[in-house]
């Protein structure tokens, strides 16, 4: 029996051979390292003599990559974007230019990915800036990428994105909540928005759904809000920070920027105009402000917050409980302060207000933060489409006090309510009154049944 | 320099290649790893038509899933907040990392499916006849333990196809008559997959049904030797004349007397006494069998390395109990068992494929005719055809027919559901 296995044995061991420096060859060459000698070639050309040329040129090539458990990512991008904390690669080509602007956030505690978005784990280019199956996270358009600020400094205003405290505010204040919940708060209607920023990283999509609900998302409840182009982008930047991610501290200590508006805010609620004046304007109890900020230095003053006794003896200034961004923020505003805005601090002062306007005023703030501005309208007015209900329109609540008695509106609000259709044979209208009763507690819905009643109009109380 | 390289062989391999008889057996006797076989075997069976190698790929497949599988592990911490990166690293940084990955996933996939062909193999030329049934029905649980080996480390890259796959699997399991929930809380560690179900699986994966599938493994080939070696092909039965069963098996006659071993062991002494026909059917397995299997093995390397190095193991996003992807589908050789869940779930998660596992262990017992030749046993043959094909249709059913809401779409219609 003459047998050839032995020569096939023989053989197949060398296809195998091959097959092994075939993964061995793609192993060896993965894509970033082509970066690496590009990137290394461009920094040899400033080198000035040729050892150093040689130096620069036979760097070996690694992964970078940065760890930043705080925000529970690792991002190996600077292991392709070698030049990013490189000023001599300013205006250098991409990958490897330089990033301006970020001295306070140097990657090397932020990483790329928490602003940018993409895969921080991937070290190839597409699966990297994210556009491929599977990754949730693709890279933001540029222009896009300061939404990401929201993430972290989620109150107040960041003066490199207005954006962000303007579509905070439209949210507000177009009664967002009454449809959509956001961390919790908020009606059903509508989708929960508090990932809303990680589920839907498309700006373009988001922008279009602003400006006209139904022209991306066909049978949306949500009404047409006649946003402006610049609202919607507002609104646009403001979801895309809702990521719902967990941020180490680091980060969210920063939650309110320490900017001067901030200090402002703090410095007319702690009422320190009842005993400092600045330039004579304000209480006589204390030194007078204007100049502080001249006179000493932030340490002295920022430790002068923290225990006024210690720094100067015998002061009488109590000791407020400031933590360190409020303090930073106040010494700010102390350095901006002019008599005219002390003045304008005393006049905003709120007079004081009877038991009556207080739950008035009380049940009016509950009204837009629980976001029934959204479907009532603006101070109840009504007018929010909502087809095949009577009417067409979710009803205005000015003259609910003529129809309903204070249980009667008690227990609406308490339960929800359908709207009576039009036409039995459509579909029932998109929008409808939820019930409140495990959101508002029995003081809120109190204080909203007396705004309410408060709206309707004083002549005709008369009769 | 040819005098250095010749010691250096001599140094590892202290004579030649056996060239008598005597040395081709002694090679074969003295060796732990190959004493397995017998110093000679017959021609037959070393034909591909006989067995088609199906077995020894099988096998040859769970050699390469525990050699890339103990790399693996190298990389991998079964913990929710650090599996799906861990395969992540391997996609992108560990050196040869996904081909590692790539290897062990389609040959695990291509071990579920040898094993399935191996017995379909053995049926067809039914081998679990006597003296055989008791290898069967090992072989039948190491088919169950190759799909349990599968299923626990479907769940380990903790993506999404990962925890949906074992969500849906665990849910049938829960089906079980009797103490199905408690199966299904005994696996989980809990009422849903969660890092402790992540463990348990990792655990069952790398150490409990390895262990178990070495063990039986080891039992289905002493058998074969101790069952009178493989069945003789079917071609051999009709030019035969003899009776359909094996050859006698002498024992001791008495249990008072005491026996030489030449008196205990069975079959015909190799050396010895030899009809030249028979002579001629032999050939010593060094180095025909040898080789022979060499080439088997490697082939199914070959094909899988050649698989691993064009295609990629999938990887979707982490695993998020929050976000049920629709269709959620079991991975793919429990889809059929998912199709008839969808119809029925007692009669299709639990009855059908209860019985069909012990119609399957008690095969050899049940069905007592001794013929091996097809034309004796046509009942037999149309059930058994019945039961692999209606296996098969129901898995292609749920894998390609299968969209939203379980309902029926053609597979070019393309849906978010994936299996892999």
């Amino acid at each position: 029996m003459r047998d050839r296995m032995p020569r096939y044995f023989f053989l197949l061991s060398m296809v195998i051979l091959g097959l092994v420096a075939a993964a061995l060859f793609q192993a060896a060459r993965p894509p970033w390292k082509k970066y690496q000698r590009e990137f290394y070639a461009l920094e040899a050309q400033h080198e000035p003599n040729a050892a150093a040329k040689e130096s620069v040129l036979k760097t070996p090539l690694a992964i970078n990559q940065i760890l930043l458990p705080g925000l529970q990512r690792v991002d190996r991008c600077t292991t392709c974007h070698l030049g990013v904390d490189d000023p001599s690669m300013k205006g250098a080509r991409e990958p490897f230019a330089y990033h301006a602007g970020i001295q306070q956030h140097p990657p090397s505690k932020f990483g790329c990915t928490v602003c940018h978005g993409g895969q921080g784990l991937a070290t190839d280019k597409e699966p990297a800036h994210g556009h491929v199956a599977h990754w949730e996270e693709p890279l933001l358009p540029r222009e896009y990428a300061r939404a990401s600020c929201g993430k972290c400094h989620t109150k107040g205003d960041v003066s490199e994105a207005p954006e962000l405290a303007q579509g905070r505010r439209l949210f507000d204040t177009h009664g967002c909540r009454g449809c959509h919940k956001l961390n919790g708060v908020g009606g059903s209607i509508g989708p929960d928005l508090s990932r809303e920023g990680a589920t839907r990283r498309d700006p373009e999509w988001l922008v279009r759904h602003f400006l006209k609900p139904q022209s991306v998302s066909k049978g949306s409840a949500m009404p047409d809000f006649g946003f402006t182009r610049n609202q919607a982008r507002d609104l646009t930047f403001y979801m895309l920070s809702l990521t719902g991610e967990e941020m180490g501290n680091y980060y969210t200590s920063k939650d309110v920027l320490p900017s001067p508006a901030y200090g402002r805010q703090l410095f007319a609620e702690k009422n320190c105009l009842t005993c400092h004046a600045v330039g004579g304007v304000g209480g006589q109890g204390g030194p007078d402000l204007q100049g502080t900020a001249q006179r000493h230095s932030s340490e002295w003053l920022d430790e002068h917050f923290v225990s006024p006794t210690l720094v100067f003896p015998g002061s009488s200034m109590p000791a407020y409980d400031l933590e360190p961004n409020a303090r930073a923020a106040l010494i700010r505003y102390l350095a901006a302060a002019t008599p005219a805005d002390a003045r304008s601090i005393l006049a905003a002062h709120p007079k004081s207000l009877s038991a009556e306007e207080m739950a008035i005023e009380a049940g009016r703030l509950s009204f837009e933060h629980y976001g029934c501005v959204g479907c009532h309208g603006e101070n109840a007015k009504g007018g929010v489409p909502n087809p095949n209900s009577q009417g067409g329109q979710v009803p205005s609540l000015i003259h609910v006090a003529d129809d309903y008695t204070k249980p009667e509106i008690l227990s609406l609000i308490r339960r929800g309510k359908m709207p009576p259709l039009k036409d039995a044979s459509k579909p029932a209208p998109p929008l409808y009154m939820p019930a409140w009763k495990g959101t508002l507690n029995e003081e809120d819905l109190k204080n909203v049944v007396e705004y309410i009643w408060s709206l309707k109009p004083k002549e005709e109380s008369s009769w | 320099m040819s005098a250095l390289l010749k010691d250096l062989y001599r140094s590892i391999f202290r004579g030649d290649p056996p060239s008598t008889d005597k040395g081709k057996s002694e090679l074969v006797f003295y060796n732990v790893w190959l004493h397995i076989h017998p110093a000679k075997v017959r021609k037959e069976h070393l034909k591909v038509g006989h067995t088609l190698y199906l077995g020894f790929i099988s096998f040859f497949l769970f050699l390469i899933l525990v050699v890339t599988g103990v790399a693996l592990m190298l990389y991998y911490h079964p913990h929710p907040a650090k599996a799906y990166q861990d395969m992540k690293d391997l996609q992108f940084v560990v050196f040869l990392g996904p081909f590692l990955r790539n290897m062990h996933r389609w040959a695990a996939h291509a071990m579920v499916l040898f094993v399935f062909l191996h017995m379909c193999r053995v049926f067809y030329t039914g081998s679990y006849k006597a003296p055989r049934q008791f290898n069967w029905v090992v072989g039948v649980w190491l088919l169950l333990l190759t799909l349990g080996l599968s299923f626990t480390g479907y769940l380990l890259p903790w993506d999404q196809l990962a925890y949906w796959a074992i969500t849906v699997g665990t849910n049938i399991a829960a089906y079980a008559p009797l103490a199905g929930p408690q199966i299904r809380i005994l696996l989980l560690g809990g009422h849903s997959i969660g890092d402790q179900a992540l463990l348990r699986f990792y655990v069952l994966h790398v150490c409990i049904l390895p262990a178990l599938v070495i063990a039986l493994t080891m039992v289905h080939f002493w058998r074969i030797r101790k069952d009178g070696g493989l069945s003789r092909p079917l071609w051999k039965l009709d030019a035969d004349s003899a009776p359909q069963g094996e050859p006698p098996r002498p024992g001791p006659a008495s249990a008072e007397k005491t026996y030489g071993l030449m008196e205990v062991v069975t079959g015909k002494p190799l050396f010895e006494v030899l009809t030249p026909a028979e002579e001629e059917d032999l050939v010593f397995s060094y180095p025909y069998a040898f080789f022979r299997e060499g080439v088997a093995f490697l082939l199914t390397v070959a094909a899988t390395m050649v698989v691993s190095l064009v295609w990629n193991a999938p990887l979707e996003e982490i695993a998020n109990p929050a976000k049920t992807p629709n269709p959620a589908k079991a991975p793919w050789y429990f889809l059929g068992l998912q199709e008839m869940v969808s119809h029925s779930a007692f009669l299709g998660g639990v009855l059908v494929p209860t019985l069909m596992v012990l119609a399957l262990l008690a095969l050899p017992y049940l069905d007592r005719n001794p013929s091996r030749r097809h034309a004796d046993r046509r009942l037999v043959l149309w059930a058994f055809t019945v039961f692999a094909i209606a296996n098969i249709v129901l898995i292609l059913i749920g894998t390609f027919f299968r969209g939203a809401g379980w309902a029926l779409v053609w597979p070019w219609a393309a849906t978010a559901g994936g299996h892999g």
